[in-house]
């Protein structure tokens, strides 16, 4: 009670500030519309829905002279991402950040505020002249919006030929600790002017920079699709065709491996399941797709695949579709999981897939597993079904094995999701390396208060 | 410190006979391709990431700045040295450390010539994209600290999206790695800060890089116009037509005659503007694509169309191409580039702007550009003994990146702001940007030893 009260002349004082920068009707502050947006037990005083740049800069603004920190929001999809906030004041939505501020098709530039999901752009973009697309396939597809991608660095399987956000934005603004409304990069493919402030921004998850505006490079719709989806009996021999086509001069978009756990969830329409599906997604010309159809899956037929099934462009978004937004299946089936996101070399992914399966049968876990085989990137989920309690020194067994596994291979294992038991006793981003000294620097530089969502980065910056 | 002092110092880490500090030497590393020159108080030529560690070291505690050198062919003014200090000389660091075509990537000392691993990888078929047009001399050491482009950026992006790591000695003499060759490590992107930084945030020692298969197919034309603003025109309706080349580039009138007059690339005399177009990737489609591009051309008015048709036609229509600096250089003592960047579809009206320019000052400037990506190389010709013709140069240059700034462009596409744009970074930047700009410095290195007087221009917090 006395607590209480204390609080609550700041608090009424920041509503009423709020108020004035983004009107009545944008700020959420009953406590029963709050616990929506609260996280890892922690709830926000308000949210604020700021409806322009400027605005957005007069509430950090206002938030770093009071010292209150902010936690950027958009739809929410990856919040549960990261590290646990270690204060939560004021959750600030980009959600009316929504308009597409330049879509300059002829140029191959769009420029967009970070509240717009990417599923609406790409729909206005697919109808533009004679049809562009942004090159970016994050999961989430209904929901997840540009600023939220952006900020968590979120990509998909097509990164193989596309790249990822680092390779596809060309300007950001956004807003600083301070207030202030930076601009970097700007609408040219080409820019070598100033520090390139985006490359920071991009996975930097909200602790350095408000994300308001972004601009990405466009490509034209690829005039054919398509997919080929091959079933294989051993890890080894999937994992050995996946490389011998990323080796050749073919241009696969995507070279994804899936496991038995993930294959029969998403139920891809083939007759023989086997225990690991590749799944290779071909874009280009006509001529090009056709001829890559037919001769990898001549190849893949000596390399020992069951079969060889083929999606044409108008059945194969639902699949790739299903594998984007996996974790969202398994969320919406109510299963209690744990999703991890590990990165090693691109030769090592017969080891660490492996290894895992490995780890979960000896943990008396079922694991599913999606790899980008062509990047050396591989997304786990393990159910870790009913009583996670109980199982909890297991799991958390399971977890440093796991982290091990990639560390081994050079690379590092991120927990993207996790009940709040086992959060509550790990670092989900891993042991800190070398250059950490150097991001808590910049993270000091750029908000010495601290206000921008503390607690979740990297070290917890 | 006096320079014996500094001399004997250094000589304890690298050998007396790595060090060079007579008054011949010191004028021979006091300029690089830009106008600008400097004066340095030594050159050491460290042969171990060690070494330069240690001259890092030394120059931190007797705060002497510190300029990263490779061949200085960086046309900004980039390797200056403004306040003395040392030159630090990648020469002797020029070993290609290791070829890992499994995960493809190559991992190399930042004294290396671009050409000179392309050389290596092509006996594995394998590429490295970017292809700035001084690769036989320019080291990867520059490339990485300039974030270089060339012709091929349109479709694979400039030097960032290739670097994926680096070894790098931080301003107090500290080694650090960054990135490496697994994709997406946790945390703050500082690979992506450091390449384009200058030399002026941390200096690499060795960068790990992206490689990839050679592409299968490779298609080279060459449309001519009696027009320039034509072959601007085409540029935009090749792109609007939904294709993406890996090259168009564009040569005008003056720069074909010296073109032909150097290397004889076969570019008709009478022609007021050239195009060069290459596509490249997998055979199929790419000749009905072809058609497509030259139906286009013709369209645009291009008086004459041609494909190569050979691997010698193919490098001789490129020798036009890469020999264009060289070429002009013949016709006037010196020569300015300019560097400016737009909107691909601004592209005619700014190249008839600086003609205007041209005009107004009685300057005579060829253009040689990145017309893909919208990068402008206006090369304005001089007598630099001619004091007033000098100061009519700097006018026009400082015009024509307005013009850009104007045409929703910026500064400088690839080749950097170094000391020669500091003060136009205002038609591009605001306060607040620059600000922003100015912490990540201190973050990186508070006493200012790393290139001082570069990049950001003074400006009163």
């Amino acid at each position: 009670m006395g607590e209480g009260a204390r609080d609550m002349p700041k608090t009424e004082k920041l509503v009423w500030r709020l108020k004035e920068i983004v009107g009545e009707s944008h700020i959420i502050k009953e406590p029963d519309n709050l616990k929506d947006y609260g996280l890892d037990g922690k709830r926000p005083k308000v949210v604020v829905f700021p409806g322009t740049i400027s605005e957005v800069s007069k509430v950090v603004a206002y938030a770093n002279e009071q010292s209150l920190t902010l936690l950027p929001m958009g739809n929410g999809t990856k919040l549960g991402m990261g590290g646990i906030p270690q204060k939560m004041n004021v959750v600030l939505s980009t959600l009316r950040l929504n308009r597409m501020t330049d879509c300059d098709c002829d140029n191959l530039t769009l420029s967009a505020e970070c509240g717009i999901p990417l599923g609406e752009a790409q729909k206005r973009l697919s109808q533009e002249g004679k049809g562009y697309f942004l090159p970016l396939d994050p999961p989430f597809t209904k929901k997840a919006t540009l600023g939220g991608i952006v900020a968590t660095n979120s990509s998909g399987p097509r990164r193989l030929l596309y790249g990822t956000a680092r390779d596809l934005i060309i300007g950001t603004k956004a807003v600083f600790p301070n207030g202030d409304i930076v601009a970097s990069g700007g609408k040219t493919v080409k820019n070598v002017s100033g520090y390139d402030m985006c490359k920071l921004l991009i996975g930097s998850y909200g602790t350095l920079g408000i994300l308001c505006e972004i601009t990405f490079k466009l490509l034209p719709l690829p005039e054919r699709t398509a997919t080929l989806l091959l079933p294989f009996v051993r890890l080894e021999e999937a994992v050995q065709f996946g490389r011998e086509i990323l080796q050749s001069q073919y241009l696969p978009s995507s070279i994804e491996i899936l496991n038995e756990m993930v294959v029969k969830k998403i139920k891809p329409p083939i007759a023989q399941q086997g225990n690991y599906l590749v799944a290779i997604g071909l874009d280009g010309v006509a001529e090009s797709i056709e001829r890559q159809v037919s001769e990898i899956g001549e190849r893949a037929k000596k390399k020992g695949a069951l079969e060889i099934a083929v999606l044409a462009s108008e059945t194969h978004p639902s699949f790739w579709k299903a594998i984007q937004d996996f974790s969202e299946g398994l969320a919406e089936e109510g299963a209690n999981f744990i999703s991890f996101k590990s990165n090693f070399l691109i030769s090592r992914c017969e080891e660490v897939m492996g290894s895992y399966e490995k780890i979960a049968r000896e943990s008396g876990v079922d694991c599913g597993l999606i790899c980008h085989s062509g990047n050396g990137v591989l997304y786990s989920y393990v159910l870790a079904g009913k009583g996670v309690r109980s199982k909890k020194e297991s799991l958390l067994n399971l977890i440093k094995e796991f982290s091990s596994v990639a560390v081994k291979n050079e690379g590092h294992l991120v927990v993207e999701s996790a009940p709040p038991d086992i959060k509550k006793r790990i670092d989900v981003w891993g042991e800190p390396r070398g250059d950490y000294e150097i991001m808590r620097r910049l993270k000091k530089e750029i908000d010495p208060k601290g206000i921008l969502n503390p607690g979740r980065f990297v070290g917890r910056i | 410190m006096n320079r014996e002092q500094m001399v004997e110092e250094l000589s304890k880490i690298v050998g007396k006979e790595n060090i060079l500090s007579s008054e011949t030497d010191l004028l021979l590393y006091g300029y690089d391709a830009s106008l600008f020159k400097g004066k340095p108080d030594c050159i050491a030529f460290p042969g171990s990431t060690q070494e330069v560690s240690e001259i890092v070291r030394f120059c931190h505690r007797e705060k002497i700045p510190v300029i990263a050198r490779g061949s200085g062919t960086n046309l900004s003014g980039g390797t200056i040295p403004t306040k003395g200090g040392i030159i630090l000389h990648f020469s002797r660091m020029n070993k290609v450390l290791e070829i890992d075509i499994e995960n493809q990537r190559a991992v190399v000392e930042t004294g290396l010539f671009t050409l000179a691993l392309k050389n290596q990888l092509a006996r594995h078929g394998y590429v490295y994209q970017p292809d700035p047009a001084s690769e036989k001399v320019s080291t990867f050491g520059g490339n990485f600290a300039e974030n270089s482009g060339g012709p091929h950026c349109l479709k694979y992006g400039v030097t960032t999206n290739h670097i994926l790591g680096a070894e790098v000695v931080l301003s107090d003499g500290e080694v650090i790695q960054v990135g490496g060759k697994v994709l997406d490590a946790p945390g703050y992107d500082l690979t992506g800060i450091l390449v384009g930084s200058e030399g002026t945030l941390g200096i690499a020692t060795h960068l790990t890089l992206r490689i990839m298969p050679k592409s299968e197919a490779v298609k080279t034309m060459l449309a001519i116009y009696n027009s320039l603003e034509d072959a601007g025109r085409t540029v935009s309706a090749i792109i609007a037509d939904g294709i993406v080349p890996a090259t168009l580039e564009i040569l005008d009138k003056l720069t074909i005659k010296a073109v032909e007059e150097s290397v004889h690339a076969g570019f008709p005399l009478d022609a007021e503007a050239v195009l060069l177009i290459e596509l490249d990737g997998l055979k199929d489609g790419m000749e009905r694509l072809a058609e497509r591009i030259m139906e286009i051309c013709r369209k645009n008015n291009a008086r004459e169309v041609k494909s190569a048709k050979t691997e010698a036609e193919r490098t001789q229509l490129w020798a036009g191409r890469k020999g264009a600096f060289g070429a002009i250089s013949r016709l006037r003592p010196n020569y300015l580039v300019c560097d400016g960047t737009v909107p691909r579809t601004k592209l005619p009206e700014v190249l008839a702007q600086v003609m205007e320019v041209s005009k107004k000052y009685g300057l005579t400037i060829a253009n040689v550009f990145h017309a893909g990506d919208g990068n402008l190389h206006p090369l304005i010709l001089f007598d630099e003994r001619d004091e007033e013709e000098l100061r009519k140069v700097h006018l026009a240059g400082s015009e024509i990146m307005k013009l850009c700034a104007d045409a929703g462009g910026t500064i400088s596409g690839e080749h950097g702001i170094g000391t020669e744009k500091m003060k136009e970074m205002f038609f591009v930047f605001s306060l607040q940007d620059i600000a922003a700009m100015r912490k990540v410095k201190k973050a990186f290195d508070p006493e200012d030893i790393y290139n001082p007087g570069k990049i950001l221009p003074e400006v009163q917090t």
